[in-house]
């Protein structure tokens, strides 16, 4: 399922603009969404999801016209949402709890949603736990109901804002495994700060900076921004002023900074292969 | 907006505070007059009997619903929730009514426990098992109107201020307009929009200790009490429903506001 996004703008009233003029299209498949806290990627989940009216432009999800309200409602048919700040009613059960937004997704039928609210407890590890009041949840238990949520109705179109948020290593890998199976006919928007978690499972991203679209293209192509950029080096003194320092190891001699920059950081730094989460930083450094 | 209803009134019912409150409240009323309790048990007038109980409860209970409501809607938005329902197909305005229907009937239960629960006790202690039947007519059309219009309230107005304030706005409202002589103020209390429910209450279940509904000699708003018959006590349960069904359409529309 194909987003096309175009001119799209969000004003809130005395805050200014979270998205400014956006035009973006996200193919099915795993879409990546990067950007700083402020970037827009909230705002623009958000009108997507169909919590929130755009100030101008359009957004067609597949066939649908996401800023009418039919198609709003049509997309919300096929949608699977997990915000950034999930809550949970916690007189409820997780069982309770997915059962109840199942019967809002329009799962009527009793025995298919006993059984999809029961695999997808197995799904999200939580089965044990499944009867108990979501008030005694961990962060991260409580992701992981959320996460259950957001797959209820098999849903076409799935939007995790800060999915792995809170989540531990293992409940993290698990996850974004799980969301790479998914991909395949579905279309996948993931956004989030972690940049790790795109380099893992999308082939293709886009890049918000204040509310506008600063990259759109492959993960080898946002790598690339920082070729020649990437350095290493070894001190025992300061840590390097030019650049942005991407890491600080303890080393025998001191630390070993891996630092993107325009120029080498000391007369003695190495340069150094390029990862995704450099040619982020080298993009934030040029926008 | 049956699940809504459904889960809002589990979670309501499971709500602790709910069932304290109406126990400190009913532990007080009994206290405050034990003697008087002991002949009520004993008196033979069963109609009257239940429609004094019911005008005491519904003086007194509301002021611990209405206060206990007034967190059902907000707190959607508070706990986070908001977002995953409202991402949802299901009708906006078929989950509000769910979940005032859901409420309502959660704060009916315990009224229900307290009503049914003195006229079984009144039936075996008076001989007069009518008790109960007068019980379900005084139910019906006196505390279940009075809920829904305070449902309607404790869920509308905390979305325009905060919800302690309501409670406390809330609390003087309730003494000012059911409780209060109207000789000595303005005020709606005996009145068709007081959901005290004396009208229906005098003429529908049959108060007959005191006349309490109707025009009082030298009041303002005189015009909100007319001569007290069955017809302005349905007028009144109507009044009141209808009253109840604007501040939903109000708390609909703030609602949809806030999702531009």
């Amino acid at each position: 399922m194909r987003i096309e996004i175009s001119g799209l703008t969000k004003v809130y009233k005395g805050k200014g603009r979270a998205l400014d003029d956006l035009d973006l299209v996200v193919p099915t498949g795993m879409f990546g969404l990067l950007g700083a806290n402020g970037a827009g990627k909230t705002t623009l989940m958000r009108i997507l999801a169909g919590l929130l009216r755009p100030t101008a432009g359009t957004v067609r999800v597949g066939e649908h016209d996401g800023t009418a309200r039919a198609g709003r409602l049509a997309v919300q048919q096929i949608l699977g949402y997990l915000p950034q700040d999930l809550g949970v009613y916690p007189d409820l059960t997780a069982r309770e709890f997915l059962d109840y937004i199942a019967l809002l997704k329009g799962i009527d039928d009793r025995a298919a949603r006993r059984r999809r609210v029961g695999e997808l407890l197995e799904v999200v590890a939580l089965t044990g736990d499944a009867d108990r009041r979501l008030r005694g949840y961990s962060g991260g238990m409580r992701r992981r109901v959320g996460i259950a949520q957001a797959l209820l109705a098999d849903p076409r179109l799935l939007i995790v804002d800060e999915p792995t948020a809170g989540l531990d290593p293992e409940e993290r890998i698990r996850f974004r495994t799980l969301l790479s199976q998914l991909a395949g006919q579905r279309t996948v928007l993931l956004s989030t700060h972690i940049v790790d978690d795109v380099a893992q499972t999308c082939r293709e991203l886009a890049v918000l900076a204040s509310g506008r679209l600063v990259f759109r293209g492959t993960v080898g192509d946002l790598t690339r921004q920082a070729d020649g950029r990437v350095w290493t080096v070894v001190t025992a003194g300061p840590a390097p002023t030019t650049g942005t320092v991407v890491s600080a190891l303890p080393h025998d001699d001191g630390m070993r900074y891996r630092v993107v920059g325009d120029s080498p950081p000391a007369f003695d730094a190495s340069p150094a292969a390029p990862n995704l989460e450099d040619g982020y930083l080298a993009l934030a450094q040029k926008a | 907006m049956i699940a809504t209803a459904r889960y809002e009134m589990a979670m309501m019912l499971r709500k602790r505070s709910m069932w304290i409150t109406n126990a400190v409240i009913v532990l007080l009323l009994v206290l405050l007059n034990v003697s008087g309790w002991g002949d009520a048990l004993r008196d033979p007038d069963a109609r009257n009997t239940v429609a004094s109980t019911v005008f005491l409860m519904n003086l007194m209970l509301p002021v611990g619903y209405g206060s206990l409501l007034a967190d059902r809607l907000i707190r959607d938005s508070r706990l986070g929730v908001a977002p995953i329902l409202d991402a949802t197909p299901a009708s906006p305005t078929g989950r509000l009514a769910g979940k005032y229907l859901g409420t309502c009937a959660a704060a009916a239960v315990p009224l229900a426990v307290i009503l049914f629960g003195f006229a079984a006790v009144y039936s075996v202690t008076a001989g007069r098992p009518v008790a109960l039947a007068w019980a379900a007519l005084a139910y019906a059309v006196v505390v279940l109107p009075a809920v829904l219009f305070v449902g309607a309230f404790a869920l509308t107005v905390p979305l325009v201020m905060p919800a302690p304030l309501f409670r406390v706005l809330f609390v003087g409202y309730w003494f000012w307009g059911n409780g209060i002589s109207p000789a000595v103020m303005p005020t709606t209390t005996q009145s068709v929009l007081s959901p005290a429910g004396v009208y229906s209450n005098q003429e529908l279940v049959g108060l007959r200790d005191f006349t309490l509904a109707g025009p009082v000699p030298g009041a303002t708003l005189n015009f909100l009490r007319p001569e007290a018959t069955p017809a302005t006590a349905w007028l009144s349960v109507g009044v009141l429903l209808a009253v109840a069904a604007l501040a939903l359409g109000v708390a609909q529309t703030l609602r949809t506001r806030t999702t531009r």
